[in-house]
């Protein structure tokens, strides 16, 4: 009787870690299932084409707390919002090096930017974005203010800036900074003169 | 169905059998796991009293036991530095002008040193998540070691009494009409009252107040016919009972508390068709009522220490919390300003969930003269000094001001705290700098504010709960709001 009942518990207890080992493959397989869709997106982006333009980005670095103007050329499309992506991705790029001084999580995108009006962009960023962005109220405002620089260095009709997250509104980027507001460029203008 | 695949239904009941009670074996193996027993106990608490301060720390329900968290409890009394180490928890404690004292805790295991000497915990030590937790029982004796103290512990009332005796309070039955009971304390209290057909409530929760007698007193008096006194979850309670209504009244400056009769409501108003207009108007029978004396203007400063429960902020280090940091820091902070003779008060004293609006409804109802919320974080260096972003408006403060941009009103304020802030950390020749930033709730706040966050104070991350840095920010702090004091205004609460 006992042997049995030792024969049944360790065959259980099989079933349990192969149930645990199955849950663990699923949850990989997801996980590949949402890096393959962002690649597929990367590949989606309308071809850009023509001679390289130079562009603006305001790179964050945290050690010194600072926002730094730098230059760089990228062929860009011809129309407004993808121009704006396309600059806000090459500048996701930069922090997504491995020696960023100001580094998001990796998987980050901005999965669209939409125009409102002559004035007004909202990015729609991804969810890797805020869900894995460091904590903390210098490194979020570091990463917001590049943003709102950098498109009204490339575009300076953008005025107000709205950022969300998944197509969503999220009350803070990682706890901090608010991103319920537009930010309106000449107000992070201040901003990225004291960070300089 | 069943009569074509009986081998395959035979099979499939077999699989669902199986797997349902792998599912349970599962789930038993998951609640049985000690890591997952440990809840917070949902209604209870422990009262702390001490000669500088009085305070709740929550309990941890840990296999049917109540358990403390040891960083929480000795905080209020000093400074603490404690960090696991494998499977021993080191814990550092210096007491304000005193000498460090150690103690070292194993986890699961009731064997500690405190101090060099070997001391038994009355059960096993818990370290659950980087945290250190000790069982209720053994707090009294602990805390008496550690801090070389007498403590005086009411378990049943889940009081604990550090380095002070329970204030014994007297009750004195002056008959007459009304009859009138005189409660006499030691020094002022400020209990919750509250009214019932027959009896008065006063619950005690910040004040160690114990009876003088036996915890129940009958009187035979017409109106007051008894007194009884209980402790439970951390609070005192008196309660007056009598045989009609019953009100309490403070006297001597808080001293004392008298409980009598409560005066007769006034007759309902006679329906006016059936009562003639009098020819002259009625002297009234009870004296007109005396407008309420508005309370004098004060200066509070508000300690907003970020974050809490679900919600830890940023991962400092494997084992250490935003939330937990900021807490610490908030305490340090508070003790500063009340060494300047500033009264301050916290937004949450434990580590508890408070949504960013709930922080700002609770921060603009107790009328702060200065909103200051405490942030830590792993990234940048030294200690950055936030006022809100937001466009300066030219509102008036007493005006109605937009929730989402009512800091608006208070930004120059809020500069000049910044400014001298950021001028005690030079002196102290602490890295720091000023800055505005969009952070919530500040945004919605209506009075002078401020964010600080630190930040480590060189490459090593440990270094960030170094006691010497946290005091030198904390004395910054303080420093930099008494110095610039006479600049805000004082606000009626």
């Amino acid at each position: 009787m006992t042997r049995r009942i030792v024969l049944v518990f360790a065959a259980l207890l099989l079933i349990a870690l192969g149930l645990g080992v199955y849950a663990w493959q699923l949850k990989r397989k997801v996980a590949r299932d949402e890096e393959l869709a962002t690649q597929q997106q990367l590949a989606m982006a309308p071809p850009a084409a023509g001679p390289p333009t130079p562009v603006t980005l305001y790179v964050a670095s945290d050690p010194d707390a600072a926002l730094r103007r730098s230059k760089t050329s990228l062929v860009l499309p011809a129309e407004r919002s993808e121009r704006a992506r396309a600059v806000l991705r090459a500048l996701f790029g930069a922090y997504l090096q491995s020696s960023s001084p100001h580094p998001i999580g990796a998987g980050a995108d901005v999965r669209d930017v939409y125009l409102l009006g002559e004035n007004t962009a909202v990015v729609d960023t991804n969810s890797v974005f805020a869900d894995k962005h460091p904590s903390g109220v210098l490194a979020e405002e570091l990463t917001v203010a590049s943003i709102v620089a950098t498109l009204n260095a490339n575009d300076n009709q953008i005025q107000r800036v709205k950022i969300l997250v998944n197509g969503q509104e999220r009350e803070t980027l990682a706890g901090h900074a608010d991103l319920q507001r537009f930010y309106l460029a000449s107000n992070i203008g201040q901003v990225v003169k004291d960070l300089q | 169905m069943s009569s074509r695949f009986p081998l395959f239904q035979h099979r499939a009941r077999f699989l669902v059998a199986v797997m349902f009670t792998a599912a349970i074996l599962l789930v038993a193996i998951f609640v049985h796991h000690p890591a997952l027993q440990a809840q917070r106990s949902e209604a209870s608490g422990l009262t702390v009293y001490s000669s500088q301060t009085s305070y709740s720390v929550s309990l941890l329900d840990i296999n049917g036991q109540p358990y403390v968290g040891l960083v929480e409890l000795l905080e209020p009394l000093g400074s603490v530095d404690a960090r696991p180490d494998g499977k021993k928890y080191k814990v550092r404690f210096t007491a304000p002008g005193g000498h460090p004292e150690e103690a070292q805790f194993t986890a699961a295991k009731d064997k500690a040193k405190v101090r060099g000497e070997n001391y038994k915990l009355t059960a096993n030590f818990v370290l659950q998540n980087g945290r250190g937790y000790v069982p209720l029982a053994s707090t009294a004796n602990l805390l008496a070691k550690l801090l070389s103290t007498q403590t005086e512990f009411h378990p049943e009332g889940r009081r604990l009494f550090v380095g002070i005796s329970p204030e014994r309070f007297t009750l004195e039955l002056h008959p007459g009409n009304p009859s009138r009971l005189l409660i006499g304390f030691a020094s002022a209290v400020n209990p919750t009252i509250a009214t019932e057909p027959g009896r008065v409530r006063l619950t005690f929760r910040r004040e160690p107040v114990a009876a003088a007698g036996p915890d129940k007193t009958t009187y035979n008096d017409p109106l007051i016919t008894g007194a009884s006194f209980s402790e439970h979850d951390g609070v005192a309670e008196l309660d007056v009972t009598g045989n009609a209504p019953l009100m309490a009244n403070f006297a001597d400056g808080g001293k004392t508390i008298i409980v009598t009769g409560a005066p007769a409501p006034p007759p309902p108003p006679p329906v006016a068709e059936h009562v003639p207009a009098p020819a002259v108007q009625a002297v009234p029978a009870q004296p007109p009522p005396v407008p309420r004396q508005p309370a004098p203007p004060r200066f509070l400063v508000l300690i907003d220490p970020a974050h809490g429960g679900g919600d830890i902020g940023a991962a400092i280090t494997p084992s250490l919390a935003e939330k937990d940091l900021v807490l610490a820091l908030a305490r340090r902070v508070q003790r500063e300003l009340g060494s300047r003779g500033i009264a301050s008060g916290l937004l949450r004293t434990s580590d508890v969930a408070i949504s960013l609006d709930q922080r700002a409804v609770s921060a603009n109802a107790a009328r702060p003269a200065l909103y200051l919320a405490l942030h830590a974080a792993n990234t940048g260096r030294g200690v950055h000094v936030f006022t809100e972003l937001l466009p300066a408006a030219n509102a008036s403060p007493q005006s109605f001001l937009p929730w989402d941009t009512a800091q608006a009103a208070f930004l120059d304020l809020s500069n000049v705290v910044a400014g001298s802030v950021a001028a005690e950390l030079e002196a102290r020749k602490l890295p720091n700098a000023t800055l505005q930033a969009p952070l919530r709730p500040m945004n919605n706040i209506a009075a002078p504010a401020v964010a600080v966050e630190i930040a480590p104070p060189s490459g090593n991350v440990d270094d960030i709960s170094g006691a010497n840095y946290q005091e030198q920010i904390a004395q910054s702090i303080a420093a930099g709001i008494a110095a610039i004091r006479g600049k805000l205004p004082e606000v009626r609460p």
